[in-house]
């Protein structure tokens, strides 16, 4: 531990594998509100469109997202085209999509609910919404580390590259404790903020109950 | 007159093996004396009238007839087939034209590839290959193999010069960047390392450069090209090669291609003699060691005759790449056949096929059951500790564990995955089960502090609506957390599904579950798209059966906290 040492780049390159991660996470999270917003309007319109999308909303539930990655890298071919366009998505792409059963359940499961307290006469209830999609966002922050096992360059596979050269178990986990403290502190701040969204929407709420 | 039948026979056994011997003295020959005998009698069949008109005709013969031989090399291997506008260079290019040379005919080279080279042989559409493709007895079925090989090569794994990698016992547990249908990709599997597939090979030095793989595992000609790069060579280095594989050229396994076979048979083995090849390498800076080698090989007095191409102490043997078949493949061909006829659909199952994916395929279901019930075993187990602890009175036991909590939610899980994996290679030899265990334990402890939490804030609830002091109104304190663990069932039930999503995760470690299995199983055999949908449909099924067990779970849970 005592030989531990850290190339000047490695922060550099760490902040900027980050930068990935939240590139991931909010491709991830645009794709599943768009879905999941369509998926919570079928579930709530009942009927067969409604068992469809429940069902549906189910089963992305259940996949794993590892496996999702690796289903989607190997089905998709490198040279598909459509319209004669390339269409083939990157690596990057490829964890993003696999992130998109994940959000899109969690949008339509929060969605249906935020429209039935819009439907009840509770806009603010319904503004719930944006902290837990917030939260969602931080989650699929840290899952995208999963691109690491398929050569995304994001903060993990930074951390792991420095890794592998270090011989010594200490040296090795002072640089994952460097990744923790930096990944833990883009999560509390991220959870930091929900609370701030959900404490403002609750002083919105007291003060639509005191006006009479 | 009683010696007199035992000498006969002693007569006897002499001149059978003088006349055994007889015809082997007589027509043994120097190689170049067979070969100008065979180009000869070519050549005086081609010029006879209406020879070179006749269907059907001796492929030897042909190439005197249209004064050509038609090699079929590639064009963008570095260092054995390359083109620059009309210009090709490179090992097999060079041969060829030592052998039209030989021949005395113009070379008309063809464009082949790895896929097109034999299906074009077949098709007539090209003379000879000589497109750096391995001898294995797979392959011996398809095209008639030219004795002895013209080149050798081997894996080699390839990697930075400070990683201290030097054979195999220090590759298990790492990750190393292959070609899928890579012969060799079986061998590395079988000692735990972790594949990243590519579909080319030209990728493979960017993603070393980049960093994207610490290691990579190709034919030593390839890499060659990249060693010959200053900055390559001074940021990495062969760290160890294995599986041999000698190179050969190949005619069509026809009758009519016997005669241009054997006069390549012949003119290989001199070229080895003379240190053509040898000399050949050398100009195009390719690996020469196979090639000294086989110079002295040649040499030998034994080996050095018309009958030494087919002289098992000269040649090299094929490799063997069969992999031994299941006894139920016959009827997985059919079905594979069956599905494919009626729907059109490329429908293969090759972890049914061969026994090295048969073996593989079974471990990783069992690998992955065994992940998922002891990952749910650890999330609960972790969440009753890290819950009691969290809920207790006392600071020195609370502190620690809410700070292990913070600490573990905030560590992405493929990081939380390789701390334990490295902690645990740290303590035990790396294994299968060492990094199952490991798993398990990273698994167990991201989720069950998540669970532990819930019922730690579910106790502060009970403690508060009870008179917030330890076994107010009389319930004991282990009841008063069997309550708190009943009040939080949904979140429990919540990370116990997400730890049973979670298990494939495990195999970025080395855990040999199913996705690892059928990664390593896709790496040598065909087949990505059914087995990676088969591999989708069995978590779902695995997950929503959890959710199953879970929801039962939960009702007993809240079903309990009714009654108390």
């Amino acid at each position: 531990m005592m030989g531990l040492h850290i190339p000047a780049d490695f922060f550099r390159d760490l902040l900027a594998g980050m930068v990935v991660n939240f590139e991931i996470a909010a491709v991830a999270l645009l794709i599943g509100l768009a879905l999941g917003g369509l998926l919570a309007l079928g579930r709530l319109g009942g009927g067969a469109v409604g068992a469809v999308a429940t069902t549906l909303i189910g089963l992305m539930r259940a996949a794993p997202t590892f496996v999702v990655m690796f289903f989607l890298l190997n089905i998709i071919p490198r040279d598909a085209t459509l319209f004669g366009i390339g269409v083939s998505p990157s690596p990057l792409m490829i964890v993003a999509l696999s992130l998109v059963p994940y959000s899109a359940s969690y949008v339509a499961d929060n969605g249906a609910e935020s429209l039935k307290q819009l439907r009840a006469g509770s806009p603010l209830g319904a503004l719930q919404f944006l902290p837990n999609v917030t939260r969602a966002f931080f989650v699929l922050v840290m899952s995208s580390s999963a691109g690491a096992a398929i050569g995304v360059t994001e903060g993990i596979a930074v951390i792991l590259r420095e890794a592998v050269l270090l011989p010594a178990l200490g040296d090795k986990l002072v640089l994952f404790a460097i990744g923790i403290l930096f990944f833990g502190a883009t999560l509390q701040a991220g959870f930091a903020l929900m609370r701030l969204l959900q404490r403002h929407l609750g002083r919105l709420a007291m003060r639509d109950q005191a006006i009479p | 007159m009683r010696a007199w039948p035992t000498l006969r026979l002693a007569l006897a056994g002499i001149l059978a093996g003088a006349v055994a011997t007889f015809p082997f003295v007589a027509t043994a020959e120097t190689p170049d004396a067979a070969l100008a005998k065979l180009i000869e009698d070519a050549r005086a069949e081609a010029s006879a009238p209406d020879t070179c008109a006749k269907p059907e005709l001796d492929r030897l013969v042909r190439v005197f007839c249209d004064n050509r031989i038609r090699p079929g090399v590639r064009e963008y291997y570095p260092l054995f087939g390359t083109r620059e506008g009309q210009t090709r260079s490179g090992y097999d290019v060079d041969v060829a034209r030592a052998l039209a040379r030989h021949l005395s005919v113009e070379p008309v080279f063809v464009r082949v590839n790895a896929a097109t080279r034999v299906p074009l042989l077949a098709d007539d559409r090209i003379d000879v290959i000589l497109a750096t493709m391995g001898h294995n007895t797979q392959r011996d079925g398809q095209v008639r193999f030219i004795r002895p090989h013209y080149y050798q090569s081997e894996t080699i794994i390839v990697g930075p010069r400070a990683l201290p990698v030097k054979g195999w016992a220090d590759i298990a547990g790492r990750t190393i960047c292959v070609t899928i249908g890579n012969g060799s990709n079986a061998q590395i599997v079988s000692h735990n390392a972790r594949l990243m597939l590519f579909d080319e090979a030209g990728v493979l030095p960017d993603q070393l450069r980049e960093e994207t793989c610490t290691l990579a595992a190709q034919d030593d000609s390839f890499f060659d090209y990249y060693f010959i790069e200053p900055d390559f060579a001074n940021r990495f280095d062969k760290k160890f090669g294995f599986a041999q594989v000698p190179w050969g050229m190949a005619v069509a396994r026809t009758a009519s291609a016997d005669r241009l076979a054997r006069a390549l048979d012949l003119m290989s083995q001199i070229f080895h003699r003379d240190g053509v090849f040898l000399g050949i390498a050398r100009a195009n800076r390719v690996g020469t060691g196979f090639l000294e080698r086989q110079r002295a090989v040649w040499n030998r007095p034994e080996c050095n005759t018309d009958a030494g191409s087919t002289n098992s102490a000269c040649v090299l043997p094929a490799l063997d790449a069969a992999l031994q078949p299941t006894p139920f493949a016959g009827r997985v061909t059919a079905i594979e056949d069956w599905i494919e006829a009626r729907t059109g659909v490329d429908f293969s199952l090759p972890m049914f096929k061969t026994m090295p994916a048969w073996s593989l395929f079974k471990d990783g279901i069992v690998n992955s059951l065994i992940l998922v019930a002891g990952a749910l075993a650890a999330t609960l187990l972790f969440a009753m500790v890290l819950g009691g602890l969290q809920s207790s009175r006392r600071f020195l036991l609370r502190w620690p564990a809410r700070a292990g909590t913070i600490v573990l939610q905030s560590s992405p899980v493929v990081l939380t995955l390789v701390i334990a994996a490295a902690v645990a290679q740290a303590i035990f030899p790396y294994s299968s089960a060492v990094a199952i265990g490991a798993a398990i334990v990273a698994l167990g402890l991201m989720n069950g502090s998540n669970a532990g939490q819930a019922i730690a804030e579910a106790m502060h609830t009970l403690r508060t609506e009870r008179g917030s002091v330890q076994g107010t109104g009389g319930i004991p304190t282990i009841d008063l957390f069997g309550r708190a663990v009943s009040r939080s069932a949904t979140q429990i039930v919540s990370f116990l599904i997400n730890a049973a999503k979670g298990t494939p995760i495990a195999s970025f470690i080395g855990a040999p579950e199913l996705l690892s299995a059928l990664t390593d199983i896709t790496s040598f055999a065909s087949g990505r798209a059914t087995t990676y949908t088969l591999l989708l449909v069995f978590y779902v099924a695995v997950v929503v059966v959890v959710v199953w067990l879970c929801g039962r779970f939960r009702s007993w849970l809240e079903h309990r906290q009714a009654a108390a």
